[in-house]
């Protein structure tokens, strides 16, 4: 193993992991994966894969405008680095947005369906023609490869030079309205960083950013594959970088003075420290290192310049796009999907760029994966030769099973709670307190209600009137509380005890005593449970129990109670307001309580309202009074 | 251009409306779920009641904005401000990307996040009902009064009478007049009721004007940086033309 190898190991292994995961988003929504919320809509794949993705890209048209219409062909061998470079960007973003996306087969709809007052219809459509345009640029390299198109190449060739004008013209539209889409949150986005010159904050510090990228991925290529450096053009150009750095660092200065925002950066807060280290990453260090020749002629020094300007503006674009836009529900945290996802993309990007490098003529010199000797025979013969085609491909079957694993380990690592309940918390139920009067209030917020127990035992016909409410007991219980089997709140619960059952140490029952033979063993062919616990149901109950699973508190409280609410209203003088919520809910705490008792969520201003579905029309229940 | 009027003082907090908005617009029942915010609204409820110290109930909803940033934003069109005054929402248009929750200064868009076709959720002031010269299931339910019905201006007048026939009970001033443009859906009210909308520092800004600068920019710009390129590139060209024709000579000579 040498560098390139373990390198590449470890992006096929995040890859894998990351389409078993966008796999699992594409099937379950947004909610199954992501910790998205309402709160907070846009998450790490836009505010770290989409926006500072693009921003980084920048290089593309940068590069080209310094080497074709400036005319500085001494960086000519990087040109196509710089497009590739671009052209990969750009795919990673379109790649995040289709996992980020809820309808990304819709996505061309901008072509369509016009808006020209929205910033992101203008940045779609310039990302679908700048996409097509890099794509156009990097063809040609694919293409010399063969024969057989070559018309197409020399005529691509032939007129590169309107392609990068086209570049250069789109790209600055794009990269500064990605700054306006957050021009229209002044209320949201803190004011350190909202300024209604944020498109040309982007644009600049887009352009300073693109040749650092450019840098960066050249030290880094030159690092794995044990190439020599070119350090003369590098500092050059990241002088070059240094001096939009600058202008970009005034501007963004002189703004917040002008807008006299300048204590708000003194203030220690958590925001201003993120401030001063988004400046000192972005501004101040790359400056500091590619201001003097000694130091920006040095590979260390170019190496800490780069990433330090990379991270800086990266961290600049994810601020505006999330981490400063106003927190309005719970802190967003990602997961651990969120993350993978966002690397993965990262890393299916870089393990192309690697391709394509090693693949085509990109640097003017085949680059090539030390293990790998494409003439000679693979180093052994194995029957993946046969499964994977050329040897070419069956030389990268570590890849593959490294692959084939992560893929596997992050189909296991979903969690089936969270595809399944989507997101639904369960809430544990408490038992109903009180004595004539109950105050029921399971999730113990202040949204109970209280229910006048002795005064319905009255109406409804004193001891007679019992089953028409009471239907189970537990075993052994004659006075089972209905918080013992609908334990969620919101969710159902499961009252039946398999191992319990089924344990020699507990009920030590064959299969055939509860499920009929010649039939499948499920809960629903299963035999009631009453059949055998005949102290279970007690006589004349009203409500069949039929299931082994607990309807949520919430929805037993309800049909038990709305149904007869609902018939009353309408048939009782006087009683309109029997259906209406706020005559069985009430908001504060009764007196009657004992005072141990503990309201978790007094301070809330609102408490979560579970509206049921109430079936009025077919309210025609024995509830007789 | 249709309006709601909501009176905080004469709210009971009964939910009628809640339940009528559900039952109107199809909306499943709604449990607890760790993307939802604290104020009621879902992808499940349109409309919600929020409780306040004191038995205050104000009932929040979509504001249907007169200068809605949310139109303003959405890429495709599938959000559209109607003549009525209701903004209505096309799923059919809808690419997903969530920028409309991102501009609305009130929070209101909600989203499918469970489900794998997700759309955007809110209240459409029932737009169905409003065009068939019926009004909108909520204000349809409530048994007090206190959500009600009507042209704008006409509501803004009824507002106004009030807050001045009993200036102790009101705070002076109708909630949704001028806000952030104003919007269709008003409110009166003896507290007040800034907490409907994020903290804005400084003047309360018409929204969708303050992107109309760098979006009118556009096509000046797009054609200047190409006439400023163009300019180098001919610059640069003529320059390395020069050159070559300098050191022809010298080689001649």
């Amino acid at each position: 193993m040498n560098r390139v190898n373990i390198f590449k190991s470890v992006l096929w292994a995040i890859t894998g992991a990351a389409i078993a995961f966008g796999i699992t988003r594409m099937f379950f929504g947004l909610g199954s994966v992501s910790n998205l919320s309402d709160a907070t809509p846009w998450g790490i794949w836009k505010g770290l894969n989409v926006i500072p993705g693009i921003a980084l890209a920048a290089g593309g048209f940068v590069v080209t405008a310094i080497i074709y219409i400036m005319r500085r062909n001494e960086y000519h061998r990087y040109a196509k680095v710089a497009v590739l470079l671009a052209f990969l960007g750009y795919l990673t973003a379109a790649t995040a947005l289709v996992v980020e996306l809820g309808l990304p087969w819709m996505v061309w709809h901008p072509i369509i369906y016009w808006q020209h007052h929205s910033a992101l219809f203008e940045v779609s459509w310039c990302v679908m023609l700048y996409l097509a345009v890099l794509f156009l640029e990097f063809i040609t390299v694919p293409l010399e490869e063969t024969n057989r198109l070559a018309k197409i190449r020399r005529f691509l060739n032939k007129y590169k030079i309107v392609l990068v004008f086209l570049g250069i013209m789109i790209s600055t539209l794009h990269q500064s309205s990605l700054g306006t889409l957050f021009v229209i949150t002044p209320e949201k986005l803190h004011p350190l960083w909202y300024t209604p010159l944020l498109p040309i904050q982007f644009f600049i510090s887009a352009v300073a950013s693109g040749p650092l990228m450019l840098i960066l991925a050249v030290l880094t290529i030159s690092y794995l594959y044990r190439k020599p450096l070119e350090k003369e053009k590098l500092a050059a150009l990241g002088f070059a970088s240094m001096i939009i750095l600058v202008i970009y660092g005034l501007l963004r200065l002189i703004d917040i003075g002008v807008q006299g925002k300048f204590p708000l950066a003194f203030e220690g807060t958590w925001q201003a420290v993120i401030f001063w280290i988004e400046i000192a990453l972005a501004i101040i260090l790359p400056v500091l290192l590619l201001s003097l020749r000694r130091w920006r002629n040095s590979a260390p020094a170019l190496w800490l310049a780069t990433i330090s300007a990379v991270v800086g503006i990266g961290l600049n674009r994810a601020n505006i796009a999330g981490i400063m836009l106003l927190q309005t529900g719970p802190v967003y945290v990602p997961t651990i999907y969120e993350i993978t996802i966002s690397l993965g993309i990262l890393s299916a990007a870089i393990l192309v760029f690697l391709f394509c490098l090693e693949r085509f003529n990109i640097w003017e010199v085949k680059w090539q994966d030390p293990r790998e000797k494409p003439e000679s025979p693979p180093e052994f013969s194995r029957p993946a030769d046969v499964w994977l085609g050329t040897p070419r491909i069956a030389g990268r079957t570590i890849y593959s099973l490294i692959f084939i694993g992560f893929l596997s380990l992050g189909f296991a690592m979903i969690s089936t709670e969270r595809i399944r309940g989507a997101g639904a918390e369960e809430v544990p139920v408490t038992k109903a307190r009180g004595g004539d009067t109950l105050f029921v209030n399971g999730n113990r917020d202040a949204y109970g209600v209280t229910f006048a127990h002795e005064d319905h035992v009255g109406r409804l016909g004193q001891n007679e009137s019992c089953v028409l409410c009471h239907h189970m007991n537990l075993p052994l219980d004659k006075q089972s509380g209905c918080h013992a089997c609908h334990r969620n709140m919101y969710t159902v619960a499961d009252v039946f005890r398999h191992d319990w059952h089924a344990d020699p140490g507990g009920g030590n029952l064959t299969c055939g005593e509860c499920h009929p033979p010649e039939s499948q063993r499920l809960s629903t062919t299963a035999k009631p449970c009453a059949e055998c616990h005949k102290d279970l149901i007690p006589p004349g109950a009203v409500i069949t129990v039929e299931q082994y699973d607990a309807p949520s508190y919430t929805d037993a409280m309800h049909s038990l109670c709305m149904d007869c609410h609902h018939q009353k209203a309408q048939t009782l003088e006087g009683k309109e307001n029997l259906a209406q919520c706020a005559t069985c809910h009430i908001i504060d705490i009764p007196d009657y309580l004992p005072s141990e008792i503990e309201i978790k969520f007094r301070d809330t201003t609102f408490n979560h309202v579970v509206v049921p579905d109430i079936d009025t029309a077919g309210a025609e229940k024995d509830h007789s009074i | 251009m249709k309006a709601i009027l909501t009176d905080i003082t004469r709210c009971i907090g009964c939910q009628e409306c809640v339940i009528a908005c559900k039952k109107y617009n199809n909306l499943d029942s709604d449990i607890p779920r760790q993307w939802h915010r604290n104020d009621g609204l879902s992808a499940r409820n349109w409309t919600s009641i929020i409780h306040k110290p004191d038995n205050h109930f104000i009932r929040k909803q979509c504001r249907h904005c007169l200068e809605p940033a949310c139109v303003s934003a959405c890429p495709v069109a599938a959000l559209v401000k109607t003549d009525e005054g209701a903004i209505i929402y096309d799923a059919a248009k809808c690419i997903g990307c969530r920028y409309c929750m991102i501009a609305c200064p009130y929070g209101i868009p909600r989203y499918d996040w469970d489900k794998a076709v997700p759309y955007i959720q809110k209240c459409n002031l029932c737009y169905s009902r409003i065009t068939q010269g019926k009004q909108p299931a909520c204000t349809e339910a409530c048994p007090t009064e206190a959500t009600i019905f009507g042209d704008r201006d006409e509501l803004l007048a009824e507002a106004h009478r009030r807050i001045k026939a009993d200036p102790d009970k009101y705070v002076d001033r109708v909630f949704g007049e001028f806000e952030i443009g104003g919007t269709s859906i008003l409110y009166i009210s003896d507290i007040d009721l800034g907490f409907l909308s994020y903290p804005v520092r400084g003047e309360t800004p018409v929204l969708p004007k303050t992107t109309a600068p760098a979006m009118n920019a556009v096509p000046p710009a797009f054609i200047g940086m190409g006439a400023v390129m163009g300019g180098i590139y001919w610059f640069c060209k003529r320059r390395e033309k020069i050159q070559q024709e300098k050191t022809n000579d010298k080689e001649q000579s």
